[in-house]
């Protein structure tokens, strides 16, 4: 297997909200979970949300990463960035190894599609050719266990359902780097146990896997770090048992006000 | 796993380049988008299928219902037209609906352009070239002006074969042209409107006006003078809609309308790698 390693250094991203309306603006202030609101941008004409501020880490071959904390701390945005999707304001990320990301139940472009056509599309933009996606196709078919529901739209899946063709897709992806948000249904109450067993099957095949997730169980039986994070500051990165202990005892504290950073 | 050293972290001899050893800098750039997504044809030509496929998914006669909607027109319009500016009905028809066909790709690819990035939320689920979305976009409505061109082909070979010569292999370049054309007029417009909101609604509005004021009803030769300048000469649409045209009423368009089309190419594209080069980072926030 090849090295994977993601070095990230100072790494600041600063989202512009657009078209804020002044209620709106004064309600975002008062809101109790996100990152900064640029108080010196209120005089220009847009406000920004920093998302993130100051990241500096390094994972390597083995490293399975849990992102840990509340709504609003930067764990999405951080995925985001790491699968370049977003570019960071400040600072940069580095990256050796193939990253395949699953963030979001839509696989391919429109849920219109069938499974088998969302396959090959996912499988194109992930930059492989038709023939190369098709000829893993039976290889999905059984480990999604989807059977004559691929050729239904894909709108018309479970989450379960949807979960376990992701998973099955990015397996066949074969990533050296795995990005996996909540909004995928891990650890949700819907989470079937056989898309569990799929993502774990998953997290063994790839060199590093950063997941964010709200559920200690699934955080405590794929991951070997966890990192804590606060109003976009990486607050601390350790073994998961202690990161998850000191983010309860944050979270305990912070619960009765509410209040974020 | 590590805390980066700071040796790593303020190296001054490594700013700015895009490999460190092993390591690569995720970032893409206009160029590498423009051409890695040229490249994918086998992509943007899928993902403009599926566009249309899904459009007239649980239709039975599909595409076929633009070019329906389309003869109705025709017939309709011409008996108008006919009257009005006292046309020929073997020859304005022809015209007529060619003109149309054009129009109707044309006018769909920019609006399709500033709607390109807000109907596309999956920019925000997976890192992509996003000239795969200008260049599907053209594709698709080549594609569609193809099942038109096709019915009309037959329309004419049966009722005006006298119509049908090899100037009409000049509709080739001409459609090559419109191609070029349209992925740059994507990109802008779709990267304006995504930012600025407003612009669909006002390209929607000059749209509406350039059907009228562009020579698609009426037979450019009907106008003189200042106006005909404004807007036969100089109208970009018009030298467009001539290129593609003239050569399937027979006839060879005129070398100006190549000329008007070379400035625009060559502006709009420039023009387009700019502003894509400055804010194409910038595009997944405005989604």
């Amino acid at each position: 297997m090849t090295m994977a390693t993601i070095l990230t250094e100072n790494v600041g991203l600063d989202f512009p909200i657009y078209g804020m309306q002044r209620s709106l603006r004064r309600a975002l202030f008062q809101s109790a979970t996100g990152g900064f609101i640029n108080k010196k941008d209120l005089q220009h004409r847009h406000v920004t949300v920093t998302a993130l501020t100051g990241l500096s880490f390094q994972l390597s071959d083995g490293d399975r990463l849990a992102l840990v904390g509340h709504n609003g701390a930067g764990k999405s945005s951080l995925l985001k960035v790491l699968a370049g999707i977003y570019y960071p304001t400040s600072g940069q990320v580095w990256v050796d190894g193939k990253i395949t990301s699953l963030f979001e139940l839509t696989l391919g472009i429109d849920s219109e599609d069938t499974g088998y056509e969302t396959i090959v599309t996912a499988g194109m933009l992930h930059g492989m050719t038709q023939s190369e996606i098709e000829s893993k196709i039976p290889e999905i078919e059984q480990f999604s266990e989807l059977g004559e529901y691929l050729s239904l739209p894909v709108r018309t899946y479970s989450m379960g359902m949807t979960t376990r063709l992701g998973f099955s897709l990015a397996t066949v992806f074969e990533p050296e780097i795995l990005l996996l948000d909540e909004g995928i249904g891990a650890g949700d109450a819907r989470f079937t146990d056989r898309a569990s067993a799929r993502l774990h099957e998953l997290a063994k095949k790839s060199a590093i896997l950063v997941l964010a997730s709200h559920s200690d169980d699934l955080i405590r039986s794929i991951c070997n770090k966890a990192a804590l994070m606060n109003s976009g500051r990486l607050v601390k990165i350790g073994p998961v048992d202690e990161i998850l202990s000191e983010y309860h005892i944050e979270k305990a504290r912070s619960e009765p006000r509410a209040t974020a950073g | 796993m590590t805390v980066s050293s700071p040796s790593v972290n303020g190296d001054p001899k490594i700013a700015g380049a895009k490999s460190r050893g092993h390591l690569r800098l995720l970032v893409i750039t206009a160029s590498e988008d423009l051409l890695d997504g040229l490249r994918r044809y086998d992509l943007w030509g899928r993902v403009g299928f599926l566009d249309i496929k899904r459009r007239y998914r649980r239709t039975t006669i599909g595409p076929f219902w633009a070019t329906i909607s389309l003869a109705i027109f025709t017939a309709v319009m011409s008996s108008i037209g006919v009257g009005l500016w006292k046309q020929e009905p073997a020859e304005y028809m022809p015209f007529l609906a060619s003109g149309m066909m054009v129009w109707l790709m044309l006018s769909t690819m920019i609006t399709e352009g500033g709607n390109m990035f807000i109907s596309s939320q999956h920019l925000n689920r997976m890192r992509m070239d996003y000239s795969i979305l200008a260049y599907a976009l053209a594709w698709r409505n080549l594609v569609s002006f193809f099942h038109n061109l096709a019915v009309y082909l037959v329309i004419v070979a049966i009722f005006l074969p006298k119509l049908i010569t090899p100037t009409i292999l000049l509709v080739i370049p001409g459609l090559v042209l419109v191609a070029v054309n349209a992925v740059w007029v994507a990109l802008l417009l779709g990267m304006i409107c995504v930012r600025f909101r407003d612009v669909q609604q006002l390209i929607a509005t000059v749209l509406q006006i350039s059907l009228f004021v562009t020579p698609v009803f009426w037979p450019p030769h009907l106008l003189t003078g200042l106006t005909r300048l404004v807007f036969v000469d100089l109208n970009p649409l018009f030298a467009f809609i001539n290129v593609v045209r003239e050569p399937l009423l027979g006839k060879t368009p005129s070398l100006w309308s190549y000329l008007v089309i070379l400035v625009v190419t060559l502006v709009g594209w420039i023009a387009t790698f700019k502003v894509f080069s400055r804010y194409r980072k910038r595009i997944a926030f405005w989604v």
